[in-house]
């Protein structure tokens, strides 16, 4: 046998763990998947929608905010449908999988004990890192198309009396997608820096600290100039809905801050003794 | 080409000292002790050895090569048991072995995972998660094993046996070596290191105080003299003051129990002023020796270069 063995990537741990992480996958698309169905369910019907728009009156107008603002109102159906896109339990679904799958590949198996087998073996740090990547980005990125196929089918289940713009929502869901995996790149960052309680604690705080902050700055006219702070601020709905261009520059933010935080992980995870 | 060689290394964390200044190296079909208290250094070693610490200066080698922090340096070849095994407790121990063992191009290991099984009187097809301490300890026998490594870095490989399949490990340990692995055995248990180790040695405080074949390190305790006087004759009082070294251990009526250092010749001398019945110099066991060397005092300077190679030590043996 040479002396020098290159180590190939290790195909088998990226199996072992997307096989441990897809029963979870799959409940969330299909949550969300139905979700969808059930909000074009909902707004296909202008009784339906009436009712809907006098309940979230009534609530404080941020909540309006949150769900759409204005483009929330009988005959916009686009902007209803995109109700299922900003609603909180899809966002939260999303950061359950965002947060969660790194967090517990990288700093989960490092608490068990198991990342000092796995790294006893021909499975470089890097190596490691990319698999976690791979199936933190690749999962985020598929929950969001599985979110546009639920409006798909959805919009095809019922009839909503005039065309529904679908490419919008195409774009909107990869617009999303990005801002999902970059999401998960933050949380990849996270999880080669910390512990797992750490890492999970920092991710939903930044989440949700944004998640507010775009909501007042939405809200309040005087914080608007804080809406570029903010991550949700690079998936504009309603002006992909009005434009046919894609949103270049918003994309480009979005990969870049992946690319960013993965890298940096990357970096860290690599050059940092592990609490084994 | 020597199988494991480590140069001046060092370790801190942050401002603590995990091990300083540590150079030794084994050769290969060698099996080599590894002995030290609870944070003497022993798993930093290990651990750098593995790639899996950055060492704050020095250098391992493996097998010739420089084993680089975090790159897998010749790991498809060695066998590593870590001090505290874990393993995927939803999993079967057969799933998690031949999991790791494909992680290293070990495709070809479940005749030998069976044969170890067996050996070691492990279930496999049981949830690891439902395995006791003890036999998830044999699961970490059968992966260090189980692809028939050049090398063995055992870290603490009998820490929760029963007797016999300690027997078991040694007995693989020995077999190993004979053909032709190299095996760094960090244990506790001195008696063990004793069975089958050729050299060993022995870190305090991180730092390396002995580095020897294992009968020198016995040969440097202290060692026993009992001494039984004819039926009648009242045992003497020892003249500590007279005799430097040696120490009274227990005394009977008829009978002294002594430990002396050196020379046994002032001791014999002395005693042949009594009618001695008949002596016997128990056997100074590796314990004793080796609890000696900690309370030693004052702390102890690092040993820096190799004090005695295998092969001496095979020829003391």
């Amino acid at each position: 046998m040479s002396s020098k063995i290159h180590s190939p990537f290790p195909w088998t741990l990226l199996r072992f763990w997307t096989l441990r992480i897809l029963p979870i996958w799959c409940l969330i698309a299909f949550v969300i998947f139905l979700f969808q169905i059930a909000v074009c369910g909902i707004v296909h019907d202008n009784e339906s929608v009436k009712t809907l728009l006098q309940f979230l009156d009534m609530l404080p107008s941020f909540i309006k905010t949150a769900l759409g603002g204005e483009g929330l109102k009988i005959g916009n159906v686009s902007g209803l449908i995109a109700i299922g896109y900003n609603h909180p339990l899809v966002l939260t679904l999303y950061m359950l999988f965002a947060v969660g799958v790194p967090t517990g590949l990288l700093a989960g198996e490092v608490q068990k004990g198991t990342m000092e087998l796995i790294l006893s073996r021909q499975a470089t740090k890097t190596h490691i890192y990319i698999c976690a990547g791979l199936i933190t980005v690749t999962g985020m990125f598929a929950l969001v198309i599985v979110m546009f196929l639920g409006t798909v089918a959805g919009t095809n289940l019922y009839d909503f009396g005039k065309a529904v713009p679908l490419y919008a929502f195409f774009k909107i869901a990869i617009n999303g997608g990005v801002l999902a995996s970059a999401v998960g790149g933050i949380s990849l960052l996270a999880a080669a820096c910390f512990r797992r309680n750490i890492a999970v604690g920092l991710t939903v705080a930044y989440l949700v600290v944004n998640y507010f902050v775009a909501i007042i700055a939405e809200w309040w006219p005087q914080m608007k100039w804080l809406r570029p702070t903010t991550i949700f601020y690079y998936v504009h709905g309603p002006e992909i809905f009005n434009e046919s261009a894609w949103p270049i520059g918003d994309l480009c933010v979005l990969i870049s801050l992946l690319v960013v935080s993965t890298l940096l992980g990357g970096v860290i995870w690599s050059r940092r003794d592990l609490p084994l | 080409m020597k199988a494991l060689e480590v140069t001046s290394l060092t370790k801190w964390y942050g401002s603590a000292r995990g091990i300083e200044d540590l150079s030794f190296d084994i050769a290969k079909g060698e099996i080599f002790g590894y002995l030290g208290p609870n944070g003497s250094g022993k798993t930093t070693t290990i651990r750098c050895l593995m790639g899996l610490l950055r060492p704050t200066s020095g250098q391992c080698r493996v097998l010739g090569e420089r084993v680089v922090p975090g790159r897998a340096t010749q790991h498809t070849r060695i066998g590593y048991l870590p001090g505290e095994f874990s393993i995927w407790p939803r999993l079967t121990a057969r799933r998690s072995l031949r999991i790791l063992a494909r992680l290293g191009h070990g495709n070809k290991v479940d005749k030998r995972q069976e044969e170890l099984s067996e050996r070691l009187d492990l279930a496999l097809g049981r949830r690891a998660g439902a395995l006791s301490k003890g036999n998830r300890q044999k699961v970490g026998v059968v992966y260090a094993f189980q692809h028939q490594p050049d090398v063995l870095i055992l870290d603490e490989p009998t820490i929760g046996l029963d007797p016999l399949v300690r027997q078991v490990v040694l007995e693989l340990i020995r077999e190993s070596a004979e053909a032709g692995a190299t095996v760094l055995l960090s244990s506790h248990d001195l008696s063990e290191v004793a069975a089958v180790c050729g050299r060993a040695a022995i870190l305090r405080e991180g730092r390396l105080v002995e580095l020897t074949s294992i009968s020198k390190i016995v040969r440097q305790g202290q060692r026993r003299l009992k001494v039984w006087f004819a039926t009648g004759t009242q045992a003497p009082h020892l003249p500590v003051e007279q005799l430097p070294g040696v120490r009274l251990i227990q005394q009977d009526s008829g009978s002294l129990h002594l430990a002396y250092q050196g020379s046994i010749e002032q001791v014999l001398k002395w005693l042949a002023q009594y009618p001695v019945d008949r002596i016997s110099t128990p056997e100074t066991s590796l314990e004793e020796a080796f609890i000696q060397y900690y309370n030693k005092n004052p702390p102890p300077s690092a040993i820096t270069h190799r004090d005695t190679g295998p092969k001496e030590a095979a020829d003391e043996q």
